[in-house]
């Protein structure tokens, strides 16, 4: 459905939403990422795979601003990346640590509209949109504390959709909930970045949660991380949990990432 | 039930000290009786000085505690964000830190002379320093992840003092100002029983001096019953209110 547009060269291509040239982070003597080049295209869903300890939350880190990169280059829409923007919305996986417990539902949503200048009174209609977008609008009152895992993470999401960005990185978003919520969250996930053509870059250990969202997945090795390989998966839109999970082409991209990672897996 | 059992050991103090002072086993003209310094509390109650020593205690104690939160906050609250402020400040502040509230007694009295005005600012001082402290872990303790919800969110740095750092600190905080509330207690009632003549430490050196056991003993009972009161309403507000700014867990 979408078209997926891999830049050849590393030039500027217009339709590169985001991109890393040569990134290498280390921590002291460690090195975590060595020498990354991904291009993620405009509108693209990106999955990154990998054991534990690949680096992909700092990667994650690196594409979102919060940390500078030890050597190389992030570009977004063609400029580099010096910070964090809101441009780029990132979901993190603990969902608990990153909502204001304070706040109710709707107004930690409606947080993402505060710096924006957006008028009180129109923050919380905007705010209830989202969570009604969300299937949240019965809890919008509620505070964090009192909703389920997944609907904590339905909230987070909501309030980066708030922030209207133009890419949005989703670091292991749905890995502490149950399989059933997940399973949900993906798909919703999934018609969300389509409906708006927001670039996604989802970062997750599970390479069938990886194939089934992604337009191509990247796997990661680790020490150091490094990309050993990339997939068009190319199944087509929209998918099914049930069917898409058996189609030969999503079983073939399984056992070829099954067989790349596992030797990885096991060791991490 | 535990309410009650935690009753009997006072009661018995009580009627054991009744006991032995009808039974000229303890000195009466230190130790009272607890039936005459009822009588000598109801009637300081009902002709109104009592009440009105201990709105002037509790005026000049809010009072102070007010103004030292709120230095305690400002001050600690860029301690805590910023390395920097810390190096520059935070010497100064350990220097003055060790000063006893109650030695800045004289130097009030000169600036501000008898009254409630000198009063709070011991008070303040003696405030400051818990809350300061409080603040000061609370902002650096705070958790890294929101800070970075603001910087994605492009917030102001005001903005995320306001809205993101002293929210997440304030349940800490409130523990703070609890501590500096008992603080303000003793020192403004201090203040009065060794300087100032107002209130229910004044009151309590009177009727020492004026060989009143009896009148004595009903105020440091007093003293005692509002400082519970006081303590038992600043926690009430820390569960009811403050409890929520802690942490987001699940059901």
């Amino acid at each position: 459905m979408r078209r997926v547009v891999v830049p050849e060269g590393g030039q500027h291509a217009p339709a590169t939403a985001l991109e890393t040239r040569g990134l290498s982070m280390s921590f002291g003597d460690k090195l975590v990422l060595d020498r990354i080049d991904i291009a993620v295209g405009e509108g693209e869903f990106l999955c990154i795979v990998g054991p534990s300890g690949c680096g992909k939350t700092t990667l994650l880190r690196l594409f979102a601003g919060l940390a500078p990169p030890s050597s190389g280059e992030i570009l977004a829409a063609g400029q580099s990346v010096r910070g964090p923007s809101r441009e780029r919305a990132i979901v993190f996986q603990d969902y608990g640590r990153s909502l204001l417990p304070w706040r109710s539902v709707w107004a930690n949503v409606a947080l993402a509209y505060e710096s924006q200048g957006v008028a009180r009174a129109e923050r919380r209609t905007r705010a209830y949109a989202l969570l009604d977008r969300m299937g949240l609008t019965e809890f919008g009152e509620y505070f964090p504390g009192q909703l389920s895992g997944g609907m904590q993470q339905r909230v987070q999401i909501a309030r980066t959709l708030a922030q209207e960005p133009r890419v949005m990185l989703m670091d292991e978003p749905f890995g502490a909930l149950d399989a059933m919520t997940r399973q949900t969250l993906q798909d919703e996930i999934a018609r969300l970045a389509g409906e708006r053509g927001i670039t996604t870059v989802f970062i997750t250990h599970d390479l069938e949660e990886a194939i089934y969202l992604g337009d191509r997945v990247v796997a990661l090795a680790a020490n150091p991380g490094r990309v050993v390989e990339t997939i068009d998966v190319g199944l087509k839109r929209p998918r099914d949990q049930l069917t898409t999970r058996e189609e030969p082409l999503f079983l073939a991209h399984r056992h070829r990432l099954f067989r790349l990672l596992l030797p990885a897996m096991k060791h991490g | 039930m535990a309410r009650t059992r935690g009753l009997v050991v006072p009661i018995l103090l009580i009627v054991l000290w009744e006991l032995g002072s009808r039974a000229g086993i303890l000195p009466e003209d230190t130790m009272s009786r607890p039936s005459l310094a009822l009588a000598a509390g109801w009637e300081a109650l009902s002709d109104g000085t009592l009440l009105v020593a201990t709105v002037e205690t509790f005026h000049a104690a809010l009072v102070g505690l007010a103004i030292g939160s709120v230095i305690g906050i400002c001050v600690g609250a860029p301690l805590g964000l910023s390395p920097v402020a810390e190096a520059v400040i935070g010497p100064t502040l350990d220097t003055i830190r060790p000063v006893p509230s109650l030695a800045l007694l004289p130097l009030a009295l000169l600036i501000y002379g008898f009254g409630a005005r000198m009063e709070i600012m011991v008070v303040a001082f003696a405030c400051t320093w818990p809350v300061l402290i409080v603040t000061v872990s609370a902002v650096r303790g705070i958790d890294r992840r929101l800070v970075e919800i603001a910087r994605m969110l492009e917030m102001s740095r005001l903005r995320t003092l306001a809205r993101i750092v002293l929210p997440a600190a304030l349940a800490r905080i409130g523990v703070g100002i609890r501590v500096a509330a008992g603080i303000a207690l003793i020192v403004a009632v201090t203040t009065e029983i060794v300087l100032n003549p107002r209130g229910l430490g004044y009151a309590m050196m009177i009727a020492s001096q004026s060989l009143r056991p009896d009148l004595m003993w009903a105020e440091l009972f007093w003293v005692g019953l509002v400082g519970f009161g006081f303590d038992a309403i600043l926690r009430k507000i820390d569960r009811t209110w403050l409890a929520r700014f802690s942490t987001v867990a699940g059901p």
